[in-house]
């Protein structure tokens, strides 16, 4: 079954010439990576230390004095908004003793440490020291909080712990052009879970930057997605694949019954799969033409997307370790963070967010921050698939009989990240 | 035994996949000349090879089952290239689905719609065959609850009651009619090949209550329609017969 793509002058504002397979080899990828403290501590010193991570979507700090407090390895940032509605952050750590200043998320006038009420103005400078006159010193003359560059961008608040390093902007080209027409300032955040998963943040980016296990752990998705012609872009250190939706694989039969996933994205656009009489193979470019025809009546604005954006999934990592799941409707974002010690462990964040209609109203509750262990609940079966698979191959990474990962063509995405990891972590 | 198939015409709806075409191919291997019709141009052009190379003429048109002009069309059309019509198996069908009333229209306007045009438009060739005879595949699921209440289940039972009351008014017309409810069956592009691995639990659940623990085979369901009619079964009229592997628990006396 060939599968219809945008052609060349087809309408597009995202990119979607394929780029040139870079030659990574085909060396085995050291397991030690995964595994070692080691290589733990290079990472933390050279690449998180060093590079923009992903903060908070902007609508959590909506309003001045809105802030949200994010974990890093063993640094938490506070990310705030100011009354002039820029977005600031700080290290969530009190000049005084120590103490973490903030925790979850809120709105304050100031930031106040609850152990000796040290106090804090929005921008970081001290407001109040309670009986300053028994500091001879006085006031530590950092001035207050300690700052961390923060840049916004298409709805995400980004950080930098490095004051002196790249710019966003060099930093995230080419994803600017790329992801702009998806509007995600226009989506409301519907879910945000934190999970603790037993295996490196690497176990989990890898197992995201390839469909090659579509085939073996989500077999359901066979009858929704082509898992094996994709295409696969790799840019200086992001990359993407774009995976053909509301269509089955190549590897199954063709069937009369529409396929459960598919009829739901049918119905989702309001087009009723018991009218549809055509072959399976030909839903994905009718819904495309449906919900362009039917999306403005909606209240769905679509205009600058291109045709298979419509169904598709253009499945972005912005490195070092967010996995986006873009949709026209919806964004399913990944964070992956490393455990403050353990190269075992690691966080993983589920940040769903979807498109609102024309004048729908946002919901007057923000999804609360629900943090659960591996297994506590359901994230859904192909999450779940996923997450109860990841401890067994950190597990393995441990094996004597094990030494690296041996990648096909299909894992490209996988080598890429390897290779802009390797830039920053500078040796195994 | 011999069936008395060799020489007659004979006519499949959906006869391009699964039990339809297992039908066809039965009846071409048996010498009759054999038409089909279905949705895709591909499945007829392949289907049409495999019966010629059978040694038979073939016909077949590609159509949407709920276009009844087109039914029509192609029934009509089938008996004018074969001069003539002997057997007509309906088993053109839309698929399962849930119980929304689109899928109410589509069981309807397939299923059922496909079945009553067809026989319509065959009727005057099958009384001048003298050996006429008419085979609606129905469903296990009309006999029995199954998964969910839905349109499908509820449209293949009406076809049941339709071919029993067809089997009376056409008796002393020497037409046969007789009715057949197959089991789930598994083929390769069979929808339960897909629900197999797209809901697993569904398929395992299904499985569970068949004695034997496997699907129908389309040979086994066409070994028995063919026999339902051919010649050989000719005292045997207004008769449903379930073909499960023992699936429905139900007792009929």
């Amino acid at each position: 079954m060939t599968i219809q793509r945008v052609k060349p002058g087809d309408f597009t504002k995202t990119p979607v010439d394929k780029t040139e397979d870079p030659d990574f080899g085909t060396e085995m990828i050291p397991k030690e990576r995964y595994t070692s403290r080691d290589f733990m501590q290079k990472e933390w010193d050279r690449l998180w230390t060093k590079v923009w991570n992903w903060g908070c979507a902007s609508q959590d700090i909506e309003e001045p004095g809105d802030y949200i407090v994010t974990s890093l390895g063993k640094e938490e940032i506070l990310l705030t908004r100011q009354p002039d509605g820029t977005a600031k952050g700080f290290y969530n750590v009190c000049q005084h003793r120590g103490n973490r200043l903030m925790m979850g998320q809120g709105n304050a006038t100031t930031f106040k440490c609850n152990y000796h009420h040290w106090e804090y103005k929005l921008t970081g400078e001290f407001e109040n020291i309670p009986d300053i006159e028994t500091f001879p010193q006085g006031a530590p003359p950092c001035g207050g909080l300690t700052e961390v560059r923060v840049e916004e961008w298409n709805g995400f608040v980004f950080f930098c712990l490095d004051p002196d390093g790249e710019s966003f902007d060099d930093f995230i080209h080419p994803l600017k052009e790329h992801l702009g027409p998806y509007h995600f300032d226009r989506m409301v955040k519907v879910t945000d879970w934190t999970v603790e998963w037993e295996c490196n943040w690497k176990t989990s980016v890898d197992a995201f930057n390839e469909s090659y296990h579509v085939q073996g752990i989500h077999p359901e998705l066979l009858y929704f997605i082509e898992d094996k012609h994709l295409q696969i872009d790799t840019y200086e250190k992001h990359n993407r694949y774009l995976i053909p939706f509301a269509t089955i694989s190549h590897r199954v039969n063709e069937t009369t019954e529409i396929p459960h996933l598919i009829k739901h994205a049918m119905k989702e656009a309001g087009m009723d799969p018991a009218d549809f009489d055509g072959r399976i193979s030909e839903i994905r470019p009718a819904l495309q033409k449906w919900k362009r025809e039917h999306g403005a009546e909606q209240g769905l604005d679509y205009s600058d997307l291109n045709d298979e954006q419509l169904t598709d999934d253009y499945h972005y990592m912005i490195f070092p370790n967010i996995t986006m799941n873009t949709h026209a409707d919806d964004l399913m974002l990944f964070r992956q963070r490393p455990h403050e010690t353990d190269p075992d462990k690691m966080y993983f964040d589920v940040q769903m967010f979807k498109l609102l209609k024309k004048d729908e109203e946002k919901p007057r509750r923000k999804p609360k921050n629900e943090r659960f262990k591996h297994g506590e609940r359901s994230m859904g079966l192909v999450i779940d698939q996923d997450a109860a698979n990841l401890p067994g191959v950190q597990r393995g990474m441990h094996s004597e009989a094990y030494e690296g990962l041996w990648l096909g063509d299909q894992e490209l995405r996988i080598r890429h990240f390897h290779k802009v990891l390797m830039d920053y972590v500078g040796e195994d | 035994m011999e069936l008395g198939l060799k020489g007659m015409k004979a006519a499949v709806t959906g006869g391009s996949r699964g039990i339809g075409k297992a039908i066809a191919m039965h009846l071409a291997q048996e010498g009759c000349d054999v038409s089909i019709c279905a949705r895709g141009e591909e499945g007829i052009a392949a289907t049409r090879a495999e019966i010629e190379a059978e040694g038979v003429r073939s016909f077949g048109t590609a159509l949407q089952g709920r276009d009844g002009d087109a039914v029509r069309g192609w029934m009509r059309e089938t008996c004018d290239v074969f001069g003539g019509l002997d057997l007509l198996v309906c088993s053109l069908s839309g698929g399962g689905g849930t119980n929304e009333e689109g899928y109410w229209r589509r069981s309807f306007e397939i299923d059922v719609m496909s079945a009553t045009r067809a026989v319509d438009e065959a009727y005057p060739h099958l009384k001048k065959s003298g050996k006429g005879s008419i085979l609606v595949i129905s469903s296990m699921a009309a006999a029995e609850t199954f998964v969910s209440p839905m349109a499908y289940n509820a449209m293949k039972a009406s076809l049941v009651t339709w071919s029993k009351q067809l089997a009376e008014q056409y008796a002393p017309k020497g037409i046969r009619v007789n009715c057949l409810e197959p089991g789930p069956t598994m083929f390769p592009g069979s929808n339960w090949e897909m629900i197999k691995v797209a809901r697993s639990r569904t398929y395992a659940g299904v499985l569970r209550q068949q004695p034997t623990r496997r699907m129908g085979e389309v040979d086994e369901i066409a070994k028995s329609a063919v026999f339902l009619a051919s010649p050989a079964a000719s005292w045997v009229t207004g008769a449903t017969l379930r073909v499960d592997g023992g699936y429905t628990k139900g007792v009929q006396f």
